[in-house]
């Protein structure tokens, strides 16, 4: 796990003491030191002060806030340290003249890395895969090329995810199955993982964003401000096949997440238990501080560097006018 | 923006540099260089009572009684770290200091010497602000110029964006 991240899991009150963090409840209390500290994630009830809120934000601290169940509620962002104007004012230009090329490079991104996450159990004898993977190499690009309002791209992008949903069947084991993505609430084992693998994977990004110039609240897939971070859905998008559902895979192919045991039922919902949260988190964080060779950088980065990267690659697009082409799990660019 | 110290330096370092920080694109301190570059700065702040002056939007690391001295890790880029030092100088000698410049390098490759003594010339200061304009101009172009592909690449902190 990345030691620049703290996870709070209990409840507890966050104060400020001296220059450290202390968290305190009815078990005791530990002294969190600030040095190297950059997210704290509150995934408990955590009660905090204005006090608290200033000396984070002088330390340029993100916080992301989860409820007792596991859904996001929220972030402190300090105030953004990176800004630029010039980039702003470009990030609303591209959106008014040419919103699609962006829009576009994202969902060819998706089909990609789903491509070369099934790919991987096409190779293990899951060969009722092809038509899927057929479909994705060589209609998806074709299809797309000819698109020419985000209405359609959005559409083209959703029928991408529901064809990979349906492929869940085939190679996760059976308490598993999938019938389909229901959101809020999950009210199934496998949309529980997914849903709170998804805010994950967003808070994740909305802190490598924060590190760049780039405005969040401006996006191009997403509505711009359909969330306060609506370009960390956006850039969200090509690393869900990559982080969350690799992750979700291994936990359930190896019996790491089980049903019985990681889940909270009630009667129109079903959440991940606080063990299974844990279990999950560990794991994917693991995947997130792997690294792979840049094939374009030629030097090691972790897939979370690689996020920070996106925003790059996006700059260079509204500053110099380069090729926006996101994360490639094949390629490795 | 006001071309201080640092965009001089950059811009003989490398153009593209300049640009990018004159246009206000900083990326994160990822570079090791860039973090022992800082760690000097601070233990000489440390050391010296008098060290790390801010002159309007400039840092000078040590004035003495003769010489204004800037302290740089490496002699990788002497023509970048004179002329930083001469509008260091320019500065000071407008706010009625005159000193002369001495650069201190902490490690050197190249010169033979570890120290570069140099003085603002009538001649310096007129080549100084014609190269001030140029670097204007510069800055204010639409795009940065091309990425160099130089081994000195590899310890700027604009390395992951240039080459992304
Ligand atoms: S990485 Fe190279 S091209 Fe880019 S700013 Fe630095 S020195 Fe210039």
């Amino acid at each position: 796990m990345s030691s620049s991240t703290r996870y709070i899991t209990s409840m507890g009150e966050l104060s400020r003491k001296d220059n450290s963090l202390i968290f305190r409840n009815d078990k005791g209390h530990k002294y969190i030191p600030i040095e190297g500290v950059k997210v704290i994630y509150c995934l408990n009830e955590v009660s905090i002060n204005s006090k608290l809120l200033d000396f984070l934000a002088r330390n340029k601290i993100i916080v992301h806030f989860f409820n007792y169940y596991g859904y996001y509620s929220g972030t402190f962002y300090p105030k953004e340290a990176y800004i630029s104007g010039k980039v702003t004012i470009a990030q609303v230009k591209k959106f008014e003249e040419n919103r699609l090329e962006i829009a576009k490079a994202i969902v060819k991104g998706i089909g990609i890395n789903i491509y070369e996450v099934l790919y991987h159990y096409y190779k293990h004898g899951y060969k009722e895969l092809k038509p899927l993977l057929n479909w994705l190499n060589k209609e998806t690009g074709i299809i797309l090329n000819k698109l020419d309002n985000i209405k359609q791209v959005l559409y083209l992008e959703g029928s991408i995810w529901k064809r990979f949903y349906e492929t869940f069947p085939i190679y996760l084991p059976e308490d598993f199955m999938f019938n389909k993505r229901v959101k809020r609430p999950p009210d199934n084992p496998m949309n529980a993982l997914i849903s709170f693998g998804n805010s994950m994977l967003y808070t994740k990004v909305i802190s490598q964003l924060y590190k760049t110039h780039l405005n969040q609240g401006i996006s191009y897939l997403h509505e711009p401000f359909e969330s306060r971070f609506s370009l960390s859905l956006d850039i969200s998008e090509v690393f869900k096949p990559v982080i969350v559902y690799k992750t979700i895979f291994e936990l359930v192919n190896n019996k790491k997440i089980q049903v019985n045991k990681h889940f909270e039922k009630q009667l129109n919902y079903c959440l991940l238990n606080e063990n299974g949260r844990k279990i999950f988190i560990e794991n994917f964080e693991k995947r997130l501080e792997s690294s792979f060779e840049h094939s374009k950088l030629k030097r090691k980065v972790t897939y979370n560097t690689a996020i920070k990267l996106e925003g790059y690659k996006l700059i260079k697009n509204l500053v110099e006018g380069e090729k926006f082409i996101p994360f490639n799990l094949k390629e490795k660019i | 923006m006001k071309i201080n110290g640092t965009l001089i330096n950059y811009y003989f370092h490398c153009k593209r540099q300049c640009w990018l920080c004159a246009n206000r694109l900083n990326m994160e301190d990822e570079s090791e260089e860039v973090r022992i570059g800082r760690v000097i700065h601070e233990n000489m702040a440390m050391d010296n009572e008098n060290s790390e002056l801010n002159v309007e939007n400039i840092k000078i690391d040590k004035i003495t009684k003769e010489y204004l001295v800037e302290v740089k890790k490496s002699d990788a880029d002497v023509q970048a770290v004179k002329w930083q030092v001469l509008l260091y100088l320019k500065i000071l000698k407008e706010k009625g200091v005159e000193r002369k410049g001495k650069i201190e390098f902490v490690e050197k490759n190249k010169q033979n010497s570890k120290t570069i003594y140099l003085e603002l010339t009538q001649e310096l200061e007129k080549e100084l602000e014609l190269l001030m304009e140029e670097i204007e101009d510069y800055i204010h172009k639409k795009n940065p110029s091309e990425v160099l592909n130089d081994k000195k690449c590899n310890k700027c902190s604009y390395y992951s964006y240039c080459y992304i």
